[in-house]
């Protein structure tokens, strides 16, 4: 694991990219306590500041501190990330891991489903199954992993493929080991390190869905400070002050390339051949 | 005689993140003109580095000491340009794995032609018909056609001798030769030899011919150097060094090496012993039956693995089966572990066994298989706790589960300290390694181990400490082994029987002493006549 962490370090990118999400996830931890004010309390005074001495990045319609707006919201956008990314990334694995080993006239079924799941794009996906469920944040996180669900498959199914062929998956088949143990205790740990690579890769993408569901009103309903939900109610207003809508796009932004390198750097430190 | 190749002095080591790690050691040796230099040693002594050393192709890390020159000129001061030039014109290299060594998307003269062109300057049309040409040499009968195959089109033999053409054809000084009988079928890889023999008295090359197997290199070689963990522990004419070796790293080698003449087990069960297991005409065939190709009326199209093998071993027997790489020798034994569904019959111990809903708990107990690789039938993410501890959860009596010395005993009997049982499978050594499969093998204690390849992947001398180890438990437990291999020099020392697989068809089942001198199939014949007789070395 200290080996890990100093190969991800070794690389611009992962050390880049383990300082953002360090960041972010001290943000997540502590946001609430260091918001200089609370982020609902309404200050009909103070409408559409720019950033100042008081509030360091402006306030919003409702005179609300946008700070502490996004200090709070942190731990709702990202940790819902995070939960639908982890999430759509078991349910995936387990179905790659498992499709590949059964093989045949199995594995053609599992994974035209899958392929016909996959045809319609993520977000499509994610608005019907959150129309069908009904709107809140927690179907919104559903929703995501459910659309994850078919592109993680077929990463673990590839890996999984290779894994299947070799010779202890055989020796515990011989040796008369039940599906689920070879499955579990011999093929999934063996898959393990391509799926955190691309779990890393997919919680900027959960962000930003996330933001996008919340944007269309899907996801968190109003007054929560989820981020994509900010942007969604300061787009109206942008006219009136352009930091509104800057900075919780800023913060998705951040968190999206946060993610998205530590992924990359992850991709070398586990590959040992770089 | 001046030498064409002349290495002195020569050390390198690589820079790794814990320091240098040393590969050569004040390497000296030198080749003449018309000379074959043979260079033995196990796995990771040096003997690949200092190829690529010679070829001028190493890493960055890498760190040098000493001369390379080839006829007067230093190869370790060359330019780039220097390089460039006498790479392929001056030294040519052959390498181990003809499928891996040619580009698979360019047609096998493409790639021939293209070091003409590049290296003697010759037009297209000239150099396609010099190739032509070299290939017919190699003694490849329809040269103008193999030079418009692809490398996936030819054979592996078709293949090595396109590598060997090519570097022989820029009429080089010196050819390095990486082991390139090893990926070979027996049969093959004799008649490679042969062409070896004929260029080389043919061309006068100066050859350095690199190779694990010391019965070959006396074959081949007019001298021989022995290295060992980067140093060249002997050196000398090729009679002098097998009948009267010095250093005691050589003496252990060769006396590791399987002679046939050599018996490790006693005489075998009397035919009045019962028979464990009866192979009754089963057949193995690769591939899905596609339903459309019948109602269309297409052939099948199925690959055969096995056709109508039927055999037996009886009890505490050690029944050898030998053939060349897809002669369906691995598809039996995936067939009486139950990972191929299989046509025909198996009779266990007297209980038919019709297809995999029949192996049930006694017969996955009784019946256990040893993998050819134990890189990959180790699981690397379990600890060798946990590997061993999967029989005993099956398979073990309640108080051998209840025993937290059990894994400790298995590791024991095994020859391993029992304090192995906390490590990783990488933590180990390849023979480690194998020691343990064995021992996952036997936690069962099974009535057939069916053993597949087990050493091919192991050095010589960790071979010998292997077999040694199975016929010893062999002998405590009375374990009847399906002994699958390639080489037949190993499988007399051990089996009472041989079975001689040819193309999916058992085609000569013998019993051990009659193959010399006995009534043998012609292909049996010709597999004994191909191996290098060890008995050279000692000559």
């Amino acid at each position: 694991m200290i080996e890990l962490l100093h190969r991800v370090l070794r690389s611009p990118q992962g050390a880049l990219g383990l300082v953002l999400v360090g960041l972010i996830l001290l943000v997540v931890i502590v946001g609430p306590w260091i918001a200089p004010y609370d982020p609902e309390s309404l200050a009909p005074l103070q409408r559409y500041k720019p950033p100042s001495a008081q509030f360091w990045l402006g306030t919003d319609q409702y005179g609300r501190d946008i700070l502490s707006r996004l200090l709070h919201g942190a731990r709702a956008t990202v940790v819902l990330a995070v939960f639908a990314t982890a999430l759509g990334t078991l349910a995936g694995a387990l179905i790659g891991t498992i499709s590949a080993f059964r093989g045949g006239r199995s594995d053609e079924a599992i994974m035209r489903t899958v392929d016909a799941v996959m045809a319609i794009p993520s977000l499509l996906l994610a608005l019907l199954i959150v129309n069908l469920l009904g709107k809140s944040s927690l179907n919104a996180l559903l929703a995501i992993a459910i659309a994850f669900t078919p592109g993680m498959a077929r990463v673990t199914r590839s890996v999984a493929l290779a894994v299947r062929k070799q010779d202890y998956v055989n020796a515990a088949i011989a040796r008369g080991e039940s599906a689920g143990f070879i499955v579990w205790r011999e093929m999934l740990p063996n898959v393990v390190a391509p799926i955190i690579v691309e779990m890393t890769i997919r919680v900027a993408f959960a962000v930003m869905l996330f933001a996008t569901l919340s944007f269309l009103g899907l996801g968190a309903q109003p007054p929560a400070s989820e981020w994509g939900l900010m942007v969604a109610e300061a787009r109206r207003f942008m006219h009136l002050s352009p930091w509104m809508i800057l900075w919780p796009s800023l913060a998705v932004a951040f968190v999206a390339i946060g993610f998205n390198l530590l992924g990359d750097g992850l991709r070398d430190a586990l590959n040992p051949r770089t | 005689m001046t030498p064409i190749l002349d290495i002195a002095g020569y050390g390198l080591d690589y820079a790794t993140p814990a320091g240098f790690t040393r590969a050569l050691d004040q390497v000296t040796l030198s080749v003449a003109r018309g000379e074959v230099l043979g260079l033995v040693g196990e796995s990771g002594s040096g003997k690949t580095s200092l190829a690529w050393a010679i070829m001028r192709h190493l890493p960055e890390s890498a760190r040098e000491a000493g001369r390379i020159s080839l006829v007067d000129k230093d190869l370790t001061s060359a330019s780039r340009a220097e390089i460039d030039a006498f790479r392929g014109r001056r030294i040519g290299m052959v390498f181990q794995d003809p499928s891996t060594s040619l580009n698979p998307t360019l047609p096998l003269g493409e790639q021939l032609a293209e070091v003409l062109e590049h290296h003697r300057g010759l037009t297209r049309r000239q150099a396609w018909a010099e190739g032509e040409a070299m290939l017919a040499r190699v003694g490849l009968k329809r040269p103008a056609q193999m030079m418009r195959r692809y490398p996936h089109e030819a054979s592996g033999g078709e293949k090595q001798r396109v590598v060997i053409a090519t570097a022989f054809a820029c009429q080089p000084e010196c050819i390095i030769f990486d082991e390139p009988t090893t990926a070979l079928d027996v049969i093959t890889a004799r008649q490679i030899l042969d062409l070896f023999g004929e260029l080389q008295a043919e061309t006068g090359v100066a050859s350095l011919y690199i190779s694990h197997d010391l019965a070959l290199v006396s074959r081949v070689a007019n001298r021989v150097a022995v290295i060992h963990r980067g140093r060249i522990v002997e050196q000398g004419r090729v009679q002098d060094v097998f009948a009267t070796p010095q250093d005691a790293y050589t003496r252990n080698l060769l006396a590791a090496v399987p002679r046939p003449d050599h018996r490790l087990v006693d005489v075998g069960p009397g035919t009045g012993t019962k028979t464990l297991v009866e192979v009754d005409k089963v057949s193995v065939r690769y591939g899905r039956k596609p339903f459309l190709s019948k109602l269309l009326g297409r052939e099948n199209t199925q690959f055969t693995g096995n056709r109508e093998v039927s055999l037996c071993v009886r009890e505490g027997e050690i029944l050898g089966i030998v053939g060349e790489s897809g002669s369906g020798k691995s598809t039996l034994a995936k067939a009486l572990t139950g990972l191929n569904p299989f046509e025909g019959e198996i009779r266990f111990a007297g209980r038919p066994i019709g297809g995999l809903k029949d192996m049930d708990r006694t017969y996955r107990r009784d019946v256990q298989i040893i993998f050819q690789h134990p890189d990959s039938s180790l699981n690397p993410r379990q600890r060798i706790r946990e590997i061993l501890s999967r029989p005993l959860a099956l398979y073990g009596t309640p108080e051998q589960r209840e025993d937290k010395n059990a894994i400790g005993a298995l590791l024991e009997q095994v020859r391993l300290p029992a304090a192995y049982a906390d490590r990783y499978p990488h933590q180990l050594s390849g023979g480690e390694k194998q020691r343990v499969a064995i021992a996952r093998a036997f936690a069962s204690r099974p009535k057939l181990v069916i053993c597949d390849e087990i050493t091919s992947a192991l050095d010589v001398s960790v071979q010998a400490s292997v077999i040694e180890l199975l016929v010893d438990l062999q002998k405590r437990f009375g374990t009847a082994y399906l002994f699958i291999t390639h080489d037949l020099n190993l499988v007399r020392q051990i089996a009472h029987r041989i079975a001689v697989m040819y193309r999916g068809d058992l085609v000569d089942l013998v019993d051990v002493a009659d193959l010399s001198g006995g009534a043998i199939h012609a292909y049996t014949r010709s597999l004994i006549d191909a191996v290098p007789a060890p008995a050279a070395i000692r000559a």
